[in-house]
């Protein structure tokens, strides 16, 4: 590997007070990264703060609407994934791009096949085996030379993936998550091998949700906070307590509109709730008027708790009941029926229909009502649309505005009054207010009040904990798929909530 | 190749902790499938043999095979589309227009001759029109963005009606030196088109199974962007595929020319039975993809079926059916086993 | 965080395309009808356009308008034409047995009706895609039409032996105006309402554009797509019975000839309307076109084989057209 020259010194990459907007929300404020040759380089901050969006620009992928991007001391204008590339920068992506079928051999060498000598033809066996060679070498693993992609753990796709950036003798590797999926025994392996290839020169970037990683790992971190630069610290002077605390906005916190409602009976109730390999044990209960804040890293299971009340995956134990009734749903028309709502992370793919307008949009769950003998009643399609347009400020060209044309906010309250218009109980919230701008999320607060003052149980799903805290009553931390703790939320901190989900608890208390 | 990554190994799991665990549903379940087709294939052949003494004689197999051979190269150069469009036949690689271009090219190829030209330009002639609507294809797929399905459905209906243009509807006789070897036969009795296909297939087979081209193409129709990713010009490969099966086209006409002894009307009804016969091809590969020589088999199963049928006096109409049925089974059994897995 | 530009303000020429986008198809038809109007004097006479309507139009459309249902749901039917043939094969034994023509008709649709359930079985019970699923089901009803005819032998109905009500279905005419066209129309209409109107039709679109969203949205979305499948069965038959009553014959195998002009009508009435979801007029529109250039084509005295060329050239540059200018309005 020659990545620098050891007397070379100074920034591998430079990203340069960068602003980019989407759709007029602002994702990056004037925000810097500069990470040194030869280094490990974290970069956190909680979900929306504008690390994935700095990845891709770095990348390629996106253009940045003002700054400098430089890389190796030399300023680049547009980059495109294919410089990037060139430039030596590889990255180590969450979804994993990798032919299901194809053998390992294969997937390592795609685009830069050998070929047996003095012949146009493929050499599968110097592929099969250089394949076997390196990830023996670099990870002790060995794979039957037949072994597909699609038959291969997600670690082990990752080790594919990881070994295929290293065929390329990369310059800086970005890694995006990787030990999510991860058991620890092998996220040690990726951990001694990220060391071992700064020792020899290679530039690391490596962004975590989980602060002891950073903390055992990398040379210096980042923090971004809401699309800006907090700070850049060398490890030996920080720690993942005080990471935490940069991460979590304290200045926001005046925009929750914090409203006292009386709490009714219960509404949703879970009974040692388990679902194999994602849960165990899940008992709570939701009052009505209540809003329960769930809380987990990836692979925390708290997703798919949320997709088990809704009907979308089947819990393998234990009881959910709704106003006193089983309410186990095997499918979400059942849950739909219960009253549950869902409104999804993936709001353009599952929560609302691009290509449908506002009105098709909203009546879609309550068609039943606006229908007369199987004929739709157009007329009260409307009035309910414009009720609903009103009521949550809807900012539209018109009602039949196709939903595609709206902002991601304004898409969030269509896909939230799809359900006030089906007169849903029980709303299960996941992530509300991702890719949402600052004065929608200000709305969907004020909305989520508005429906526990009704009555409505609600439990919001979020990683933004300063949110999580602002909005709701109670809060249940899920780590690896227990519920390890409960806070009330007008009597924590982010920083708690965090350590706790990211199982730091320890090293906080020793911290102080 | 420059993978000079030469590090002392230092970091092992323990022993047996990574080793790995060969018990995974779908290799199994494809596995299952993959010897369940090859299986009702022999047993086919077997039950035909018992029946019909001739069946398993070497003169009829070649027969088979030299019946074959124009269907067989046709769900060949469909089957590279499906391989670089990927599975999805909607929104992915078709190409409707592969019959129809056989039936052009064979017209052009017996016009070439009635006009005098000898075998070497009516050939030449023939290709060219297989591959210029190969290009017409990927103009329309790669340029113009049209979905495969739409695009080569149009161009089928001009290539069919540019066929009936130069035909007037009529059967233009061709005799050449190239047609009498053609439709003579070969070593051991056999028909030459036998030995046709045979090493078409075995051409194709080493280009798309072999080099570093026929893996990309794989790449680019099962997941665009991994391809992407590993800096592929996915937009070439994807043209390439219509290109090639344009030749393809190009080259059935020919032979077809030879077994009918002149160009006749009527290819288009070739179009959906090589679209099933590639699209079966999949269950005889490990993977579950199309490949060339799953094709070939495929192709050869149907072959044998309606050869198996003729002698043992069945109707041959059972033979769509069968096939019909087959691919039925076979999606319904893959569906449902990746339902199982999920 | 999605690549979504930002909308700019519309200059002049996105504006000029953004009319021809949403009227492409009434735009082309118009083109080419005033083409035919000036290139041939006995294009535009009432005689002519009628012959278009029964000739080119009637039985196109209603099988058209059964691929838009499997269409609406984001898949395709490729068994139209074996619901024809099914529908044609039950109707014309049936009468031949001496049935009456009511039974023998409403066997018929309930053998196209047949075919469209089979093909919700193996599409929304198994999840087989509509494309193989179709595609079998074509396959084994052309085996099970050979073997119901010993052969491929179609089925004549002797000319002394056609009842009354039969010719009628055919032939016949009210207020001057044919039995298969009043049928054609009712199709249309029905067809429009329950894709506009019906709560159905709203849910079938939606499933069509994002059926993930449709789930999520509490709807038995494959129960909607059975249904639809099952519609495009039936009304497919409608076209079958209208046929045999025409030539009072049932011939085996001969529907698959709608087959992919339906396809391209539909496609065609789908890529040029404003939304680009699939409906009922956009088809009939599709249908109209195609219909005028064979009839166009014809009359222009060109050469019989070319038609063939023309109408696979207009269906092209109309293709081509629309996705590049969709292309363009959406950059």
């Amino acid at each position: 590997m020659s990545a620098a020259l050891p007397d070379e010194t100074g920034d591998a990459i430079h990203l340069d007070r960068i602003v980019k907007r989407f759709d007029g929300a602002l994702a990056l404020n004037h925000a810097s990264l500069r990470v040194r040759r030869g280094t490990v380089h974290g970069l956190v901050g909680q979900n929306g703060a504008g690390k994935s969006t700095l990845i891709k620009l770095l990348a390629g992928l996106h253009q940045p609407d003002e700054g400098r991007i430089e890389i190796d001391g030399q300023a680049y204008d547009r980059l495109t994934p294919h410089r990037v590339e060139e430039l030596g920068i590889h990255f180590i992506h969450q979804d994993r791009l990798l032919v299901p079928t194809f053998t390992v051999g294969e997937a390592l060498f795609l685009g830069r096949e050998p070929r047996i000598t003095g012949t146009p033809f493929l050499d599968r066996r110097l592929m099969q085996r250089r394949a076997s060679e390196i990830l023996d070498d670099y990870f002790g693993v060995k794979l039957p030379n037949s072994a597909l992609i699609s038959e291969l753990s997600t670690a082990e796709k990752q080790i594919v993936q990881i070994t295929r950036a290293l065929l390329d003798q990369p310059k800086v590797l970005v890694f995006d998550e990787p030990t999510a999926a991860l058991v620890r025994r092998e996220a040690d392996i990726l951990f001694r091998l990220i060391r071992r290839l700064r020792d020899e020169g290679v530039t690391i970037i490596y962004i975590s949700h989980y602060l002891n990683e950073i903390e055992e790992l990398c040379d210096t971190v980042t923090i971004l906070r809401n699309g800006e630069d907090v700070a850049t610290l060398p490890l030996g002077e920080t720690s993942a307590a005080a990471i935490a605390r940069l991460m979590v906005a304290r200045d926001i916190a005046d925009m929750f509109p914090k409203r006292s409602v009386t709490l009714g009976k219960d509404i949703l109730s879970l009974d040692h709730l388990s679902s194999h390999g994602k849960y165990q044990d899940i008992s709570l209960t939701l009052r009505r008027g209540e809003v329960l804040g769930l809380t987990g890293l990836l692979g925390s299971g708290a997703k798919d708790l949320i997709r088990t009340l809704f009907g979308l995956e089947t819990a393998t134990s234990g009881q959910i009941e709704i106003d006193g009734q089983p309410a186990r749903s095997a499918n979400p028309a059942q849950a739909v029926d219960r009253h549950l709502a869902l409104v999804p992370e993936d709001r353009r793919g599952n929560g609302v229909a691009l290509d449908l307008s506002v009105t098709e949009n909203i009546t879609l769950s309550s068609l039943k009502r606006f229908t007369r003998l199987g004929f739709l009643d157009f007329n009260g399609e409307r009035s309910e649309a414009d009720d609903l347009i009103r009521r949550l400020e809807i900012k539209a060209s018109g009602r039949n505005a196709l939903v595609r044309t709206l902002s991601g906010g304004n898409q969030q309250k269509v896909a939230i009054a799809k359900w006030l218009s089906r007169h849903s109980e029980v709303y299960l919230l996941d992530e509300p207010t991702v890719g949402v701008d600052i004065g929608s999320k200000v709305e969907i607060y004020n909305l989520i009040g508005d429906l526990a003052a009704r009555g409505a149980g609600i439990i919001v799903l979020s990683s933004d904990l300063a949110e999580l805290i602002g909005i709701t009553d109670r809060i249940l931390v899920l780590f690896r798929g227990s519920i390890i703790r409960e806070f009330v939320s007008s009597r924590t901190s982010p920083d708690d909530v965090l350590a706790a989900s990211t199982g730091s608890s320890e090293v906080l208390r020793h911290v102080g | 190749m420059s993978v000079d990554i030469q590090l002392a190994p230092v970091i092992h799991f323990e022993p047996g902790a990574q080793s790995f665990k060969p018990s995974r549903g779908g290799n199994l379940a494809a596995s299952a499938l993959r010897a369940g087709s090859l299986l009702a294939f022999v047993a086919i052949l077997f039950v035909f043999s018992l029946t019909a003494p001739y069946f398993l004689s070497v003169g009829n197999i070649g027969n088979v095979l030299g019946q074959s051979a124009i269907s067989g190269i046709l769900a060949i150069g469909l089957t590279v589309v499906l391989i670089a469009g990927g599975s999805n036949v909607v929104t992915g690689g078709i190409d409707l227009s592969l019959a129809a271009n056989m039936g052009l090219s064979a017209a052009v190829y017996a016009t070439t001759v009635q006009l005098g030209y000898g075998d070497a330009a009516a050939v030449a002639a023939a290709l060219v029109t297989g591959f210029l609507i190969g290009v017409v294809n990927a103009a329309a797929v790669v340029g113009a963005g049209i979905v495969p399905l739409l695009a080569t459905l149009a161009v089928m209906n001009i290539v069919a009606g540019l066929e009936l243009v130069l035909t007037q509807n009529t059967v233009i006789p061709a005799s050449t030196p190239l047609l009498t070897a053609l439709s003579s036969s070969g070593p051991l009795g056999i028909p030459a088109l036998a030995y046709v296909l045979l090493v078409f297939t075995l051409i194709a087979a080493a280009i798309v199974q072999y080099t570093p081209a026929g893996l990309r193409l794989y790449a680019v129709g099962e997941f665009p962007d991994a391809a992407r990713a590993a800096g592929l010009p996915v937009r070439r490969l994807v043209a390439s595929a219509f290109i090639a099966s344009g030749l393809c086209g190009g080259f059935a006409g020919v032979l077809s020319v030879s077994n009918l002894s002149g160009s006749t009307t009527g290819s288009g009804e070739m179009l959906l039975p090589v679209v099933v016969t590639a699209l079966l091809g999949s269950v005889f590969s490990r993977r579950l993809v199309p490949t060339v020589i799953g094709t070939l088999l495929s192709t050869l199963f149907v072959g044998f079926l309606v050869n198996g049928f003729q002698l043992l006096n069945i109707s041959s109409v059972l033979v769509s059916g069968v096939q019909g049925l087959l691919i039925l089974l076979v999606v319904s059994a893959t569906t449902l086993l990746r339902r199982q897995e999920a | 965080m999605t690549l979504q530009t930002s909308a700019t303000a519309p200059s002049i020429p996105r504006a000029v395309i953004g009319v021809i986008v949403n009227n492409a198809l009434v735009l082309a038809l118009i083109t080419v009808f005033a083409i035919f109007s000036l290139a041939s004097p006995t294009f535009l006479t009432i005689a002519n356009l009628q012959s278009i309507l029964v000739n080119n139009f009637t039985l196109l459309a209603i099988v058209a308008i059964a691929m838009t249902f499997a269409v609406s749901v984001g898949g395709i039917d490729l068994s139209v034409g074996t619901a024809v043939d099914f529908a044609s094969f039950a109707f014309v034994s049936l009468v031949l047995a001496g049935q009456p023509v009511a039974v023998a008709a409403l066997a018929g649709l309930g053998a196209g009706a047949a075919v469209g359930a089979f093909n919700a079985v193996l599409i929304s019970g198994i999840g087989i895609s509509p494309f193989l699923a179709t595609l079998g089901t074509l396959f084994i009803g052309r085996s099970i039409q050979q073997l119901l005819t010993n052969g491929g032998n179609p089925v004549y109905l002797p000319p002394s032996g056609i009842p009354e009500a039969f010719r009628f279905l055919g032939r016949g005419a009210i207020a001057g105006i044919p039995v298969p066209l009043i049928l054609a129309a009712i199709t249309i209409l029905g067809a429009t309402v329950i894709l506009t109107r019906a709560r159905f039709g709203r849910v079938a679109l939606a499933i069509g554009i994002q059926t993930s969203v449709v789930r999520y949205s509490g709807i038995a979305a494959r129960a909607h797509v059975a249904v639809a499948f099952i519609l495009a069965g039936l009304i497919a038959a409608v076209a079958g019975l209208i046929l045999s009553a025409t030539v009072t014959v049932y011939i085996p195998s001969s529907g698959s000839a709608f087959l992919l002009n339906a396809i391209g009508a539909t496609f065609i009435g789908t890529t040029l309307s404003r939304l680009g979801r699939p409906n009922i007029p956009g088809t009939v529109l599709g249908v109209l076109l195609l219909g005028i250039v064979a009839n166009g084509l014809l009359l222009t005295g060109l050469n019989f084989y070319w038609q063939q060329v023309g109408t696979g050239l207009l269906i092209f540059a109309v293709l081509a057209l629309s996705f590049i200018t969709r292309r363009k309005a959406s950059a």
